[in-house]
């Protein structure tokens, strides 16, 4: 696990001892800041009054990358005059999805609201997606509704959320927001390594939680245009990619290789039977550039099914130690015993 | 709690609704001389009323007990839940949807007290259609048994007798419901037998054999190989195929040379033949490091929790 330095509290202080301190925060809202950064001060201004007008006591975590400790210390200057925040900085870069993972440990609240460091959709938006867990919701994923951005940046965003749809089996529309709510239970029975954290609903889903979308009202300064560097795109894609394997392929490794394994070699294969008739004709091998092709292409093949099988080795491995389901506990009949 | 019953009968049930009732006082009917005994019924993410069924027919009867799963996750995984909070010395898998006889379990018991870990039921003058359903299956089972080994007419039959200590060593995945006999074999050294069971008609519902479904009981299948053949040394597996790949290699540096040798160098033979040889012999390589790789996992699980070693029984005579 990551280790934030909590700068408001003591350093180091260990996350048993904060959560024991102060039992009465129900609302932990945690703010990652990590590339942008709008001014935390006016972001807690903003956010804090929908919170505190709701009557639940709350409180907001911000998680920042090392270069953001001038943050730190004017978040620290708001606890000082009595404002329920709290500033953990990291020792090294973490990146959006640890920062928060490793907040989630130093936060108090039974409800735990994860929220980016630029204003994405009006603050009013909170005591609803609280509320919704209030009412029984395991986690409450905020959308951005209706849009306003540029056709370009609508387009990018429908283009993606189909992709992660039809790779996914789910229905969210707008896991960029980056605005939830989730009972922290929930959180601390997900996997939540890598980037997953952007896909939590996903990964909720999956687990058989409670999972609601609502529409929330896009921040005014939410609205300009986006393009980002090649980079991202390929990052996003290659998450798509993970979170279609993670979900249809975990437990059986060898029917993605090895579909995709014997096609290529029978592709292959059926190439290396033609350069047979025909050398049976009497053309000569020794000159065929096909060869080469048709060879690769099996040596291919045979490559993804034998990682295949290495895959479905470690999934029988560890099928004794996995619990690869989960239970509503609540509805056991006789009910389980404590 | 009731005390530990004898005989733990497992169902997996997804939208039952209608079913459930009536399954549940067949199991009772068919039970009443056989001792202690409880029934599981594992709601597997039902989408109908099926979990307040079973939930009011649990309440009703201590002796069954409902397992809720979160969402629905399949046959296999809905299963292992079963077994997972069986209580009883032998449990009982069998369908939810009434096309399994609960009458045919006491015989089924019977049959394992003669000295068998498992026994596996298989459908007599089964009652559904021939061309999407009994041709497949005959075809299937034939298959799994020419692969791994294991003589059992009937596969999919979900009616089977297990001996608790057997269900310990075993663990169900993906859609590995199909395959027990074969795990059983590979991973405990089961004694397996069979009885013919009573098979009624689908009241409701069907499903087909399609092409997606071929293709994944053959990968299921090469897995279950894979494990049976392999399981403890999984280099043997990966370095027989590395030395099949390194054999190609060595046939086209052969071909390489008598080119040279024998016919007119022309370029394209000095690329050719030499390429593919080099191709083989890099599968070569890359199969043994994936042995290799195979090897740690095996072990390296070992390290973690050492497995519970295979079944043996006594002769007393």
């Amino acid at each position: 696990m990551t280790t934030l330095v909590g700068a408001a509290v003591t350093p180091r202080s260990g996350a048993r001892d904060a959560r024991s301190q102060d039992n009465a925060v129900a609302v932990s809202v945690i703010v990652p800041v990590s590339e942008r950064a709008d001014d935390l001060v006016g972001l807690y201004r903003e956010f804090a009054a929908p919170l505190a007008a709701m009557g639940r006591a709350f409180e907001l975590v911000f998680a920042l990358e090392p270069w953001h400790r001038s943050h730190a210390k004017a978040v620290t200057e708001l606890a000082a005059q009595g404002a329920p925040v709290r500033a953990l900085v990291a020792g090294q870069a973490l990146g959006e999805s640890s920062l928060l993972r490793a907040a989630i440990t130093h936060c108090r609240g039974g409800i735990v609201v994860t929220l980016p460091a630029y204003r994405r959709v009006e603050a009013a938006c909170l005591p609803v997606l609280v509320d919704r867990i209030a009412a029984g919701a395991d986690l409450v994923v905020a959308t951005r509704s209706p849009r306003r951005d540029p056709w370009f940046n609508r387009l990018q965003a429908q283009v993606f959320h189909v992709l992660l749809r039809s790779a996914t089996g789910t229905r969210f529309h707008d896991l960029g927001c980056g605005v939830q709510a989730v009972r922290r239970e929930v959180l601390e029975q997900l996997p939540l390594h890598g980037d997953f954290l952007r896909f939590l609903p996903i990964l909720a889903t999956r687990h058989g939680y409670r999972v609601e979308e609502i529409a929330a009202q896009q921040h005014a300064s939410d609205r300009g245009s986006r393009v980002y560097g090649p980079g991202t795109y390929l990052r996003r894609l290659i998450d798509v990619l993970g979170l279609y394997f993670l979900v249809r392929f975990t437990e059986k490794p060898l029917r993605f290789f090895g579909l995709v394994g014997s096609a290529v070699s029978l592709t292959g294969a059926a190439l290396l039977l033609l350069l047979l008739i025909q050398r049976l004709q009497g053309k000569g091998l020794a000159d065929r550039p096909l060869l080469l092709l048709a060879v690769l292409l099996v040596v291919l093949g045979v490559q993804a099914t034998a990682l295949g099988l290495v895959g479905e080795i470690i999934v029988h491995f560890s099928a004794l130690h996995r619990r690869s389901y989960r239970l509503t506990p609540a509805a056991l009949v006789p009910p389980a015993e404590s | 709690m009731e005390p530990t019953p004898f005989i733990s009968v497992v169902v997996p049930v997804f939208n039952e609704e209608g079913n459930a009732p009536v399954l549940v006082q067949a199991v009772r009917d068919a039970l009443t001389a056989s001792g202690t005994w409880e029934l599981i019924l594992v709601d597997d993410g039902s989408s109908d009323r099926t979990g307040e069924v079973i939930r009011a027919l649990a309440a009703a009867d201590a002796r069954v007990r409902m397992i809720p799963l979160a969402r629905n996750y399949g046959q296999s995984t809905a299963m292992q839940a079963g077994f997972d909070h069986a209580r009883g010395e032998i449990v009982v898998s069998m369908d939810g949807d009434l096309q399994n006889d609960p009458r045919d379990i006491p015989r089924l018991v019977a049959k394992l007290a003669e000295g068998y870990d498992l026994v596996a039921g298989y459908r007599v003058r089964r009652r559904d259609k021939l061309v999407t359903r009994k041709v497949p299956s005959w075809v299937a089972n034939r298959l799994i048994r020419w692969v791994t080994g294991v003589a059992i007419r009937d596969n999919g039959c979900s009616l089977k007798a297990y001996r608790r200590e057997l269900l310990e060593r075993v663990r169900l995945y993906s859609d590995m419901h199909r395959f027990i006999p074969a795990l059983a074999a590979a991973v405990a050294a089961a004694r397996i037998t069979e009885l013919p069971v009573q098979h009624h008609p689908r009241l409701h519902g069907s499903s087909k054999y399609g092409l997606s479904r071929i293709l994944k009981v053959a990968a299921d299948l090469l897995t279950v190989k894979m494990i049976r053949s392999f399981r403890d040394r999984p280099l043997w597996m990966f370095g027989l195929a590395a030395a099949g790949a390194t054999a190609l290699g060595f046939a086209f540096a052969l071909a390489t040379v008598v080119a040279m040798l024998w016919f007119r160098p022309v370029k394209a033979h000095a690329l050719i033949f030499p390429g593919a040889a080099l191709l083989w012999f890099g599968l070569g390589c890359y199969l043994l490091i994936l042995g290799l790789i195979a090897e740690g996992v095996v072990s390296a699980r070992e390290a973690v929790e050492p497995e519970q070693p295979p079944l043996l029984r006594e002769e007393l005579r």
